[in-house]
């Protein structure tokens, strides 16, 4: 098990990491959500040893790992996109110079890095330096890279940058397949909502730096918004804050903007808004604009992260 | 020594040097034309002075430059090119270390640079019929002894590099400082001894150039030149690599 506990990072004043904590079994696919600048990058690298921490302890099977780089072995890592391999050569040659690189060859490699370069559709730009394959395919050999000597952990960071729908769906199987078939653990760092939502078993959410969510896909959706409200009203002294909030019940936030003095209401089930509405046409409330749409899976997140941050 | 690590890296050159063939039948021929142009434009001059050990000191002395900028940019070329190649955090993901593979990296380098300049210089020689009197196993012997303490320098200007990221500058003026350092004498001991390389090429040309006797004390002093410059060089880069790790700096080139 990949153990990371109190994980704490700062660059001068400002945390980077702060106090951040989960675990990582094989078998299983975590994903590390976050807006940028949230701290995903700064836990891989640090788990990679790329970046120094402050404070916490990484462990793998329970030995610390910042005391022998011998743990490496058991990881696999995409960093930065596509931006980690050698371009001069084929994805082959690359995936065999990093198995190597690792302390493994053979047969068994070669296999495994044959079996994988034609899973991943690899196999028509076999001749190809990596420098003229697109932007999809050079992932994909990146991925062929960590993943060539079936390494216990795999980190992937923002595996889905720059790949069109075909090609997220074959990662998926393929990842998949990596947990089920080969019982490796992959930490998966993503934008991607809906790439994680079909994957992954667990979520980490990161917010600045802080632990803001740990747990399943379903307690995350469960903690998201479904709804949201919009409302922009001709006389804002007419209908305060304050009694806006006693017309919802269940679970919802509010938040104004101050520029464009628009109220987004966020809530859970369509009849909440009944009573909000019902308001607004008893008090012949003058509105300039109302608009009530479901959320995707991405605005409900940001929602998410916005209302905890509150 | 991780012979699997040594093994990787000849054959990362084999597949460079295959890939890009062009790139490297080139290069090989331009060896060729130097060695050749030093046999020919020489040899009137060599002639007229009597001197038959000149030519073999020339060519003595272009191996040296040739081995020296071998040895110091197999070195810096892992920092700085690789980087601009785009898989430099990989290679810190080795579990041996990145200053251990680095090493690999540049015996691999020397080894095959070793092997490619005598099957040229032999080519040399038999295509202008001009028999060198240079024992090359003992020479080679001598200067993989002494590329060590260049391997070290690299490794305090990859440090410096990792931290303060454009070096080419330098790096550029120190490969040209190379001619300087194996044009001088630095046995029996004195100042110059202090600077790198410089006691290993002074010791390859007493015994290999001049048939001088050997003399142990000049072979310790060799090792050690290259012992203390390689433990600076390990020891200076592991203290930027921490301050590189510390600020996030890797691979940002």
């Amino acid at each position: 098990m990949l153990s990371i506990s109190g994980l704490s990072k700062c660059y001068k004043d400002k945390h980077a990491l702060e106090n951040v904590s989960f675990d990582l079994d094989r078998g299983e696919i975590v994903a590390l959500l976050g807006a940028n600048g949230s701290g995903k990058t700064t836990t891989v690298q640090s788990i990679c040893k790329l970046i120094e921490y402050d404070e916490g302890t990484i462990t793998l099977d329970g030995e610390p790992t910042h005391s022998s780089n011998a743990y490496l072995q058991k990881v696999g890592a995409v960093l930065g996109g596509s931006r980690n391999i050698n371009w001069r050569l084929t994805a082959k040659q690359n995936a065999d110079y990093f198995a190597r690189l690792r302390g493994f060859s053979g047969t068994k490699i070669h296999q495994n890095i044959n079996e994988l370069h034609s899973a991943l559709g690899l196999d028509e730009h076999s001749k190809k330096e990596v420098m003229k394959l697109s932007t999809g395919n050079k992932q994909k050999a990146a991925l062929l890279c960590a993943l060539s000597y079936t390494p216990d952990f795999v980190l992937l960071d923002e595996p889905t940058l720059g790949l069109d729908f075909q090609t997220v769906d074959d990662l998926q199987t393929i990842i998949k397949q990596c947990a089920n078939k080969q019982n490796q653990g992959l930490l998966i760092t993503s934008h991607d909502l809906a790439f994680i939502e079909n994957i992954c078993s667990r979520v980490i959410v990161l917010h600045q730096g802080k632990l803001l969510f740990k747990g399943d896909v379903s307690a995350l959706k469960s903690k998201m918004y479904k709804y949201r409200l919009s409302l922009q009203l001709n006389d804002r002294q007419q209908f305060p804050l304050a009694s806006m909030q006693s017309l919802w019940d269940g679970r919802f936030a509010i938040t104004e903007n101050p520029e464009t003095q628009i109220v987004d209401v966020h809530f859970e089930t369509s009849e909440q808004s009944l009573k909000f509405i019902h308001h607004i046409h008893e008090q012949k409330i003058s509105i300039a604009e109302l608009k009530i749409a479901p959320l995707s899976v991405d605005e409900a997140y940001q929602a998410l992260v916005k209302s905890e941050k509150q | 020594m991780h012979l699997h690590l040594l093994f990787n890296e000849l054959k990362l050159q084999y597949y460079e040097m295959r890939q890009y063939w062009f790139e490297t039948v080139s290069g090989l021929i331009l060896i060729l034309l130097m060695f050749v142009g030093l046999f020919y434009g020489i040899k009137g001059f060599v002639v007229e002075q009597g001197d038959n050990q000149s030519l073999d000191g020339l060519v003595f002395g272009f191996i040296m430059w040739s081995f020296a900028s071998a040895a110091y940019g197999s070195v810096t070329k892992t920092l700085i090119e690789d980087n601009q190649k785009g898989y430099l955090e990989q290679l810190f993901l080795c579990p041996q270390g990145f200053v251990s593979l680095v090493l690999h990296r540049s015996l691999a380098d020397n080894l095959t640079s070793v092997f490619m300049v005598t099957i040229i210089a032999y080519i040399a020689m038999a295509a202008t019929n001009n028999w060198l009197d240079i024992n090359f196993p003992i020479m080679y012997g001598i200067l993989l002894l002494a590329a060590p303490s260049l391997v070290g320098f690299g490794l305090i200007m990859c440090g410096l590099a990792l931290v303060f990221k454009r070096v080419e500058t330098i790096g550029a003026f120190l490969t040209l400082g190379l001619m300087g350092l194996v044009a001088l004498d630095g046995l029996p001991f004195n100042l110059f001894s202090l600077l790198p390389f410089v006691p290993g090429v002074s010791l390859a040309r007493e015994v290999v150039l001049e048939q001088s006797p050997f003399i142990w004390s000049h072979l310790v002093i060799v090792l050690a030149n290259s012992a203390i410059y390689l433990g600076l060089g390990i020891v200076t880069f592991t203290f930027f690599e921490r301050k590189a790790k510390k600020l996030n700096l890797i691979g940002q080139y």
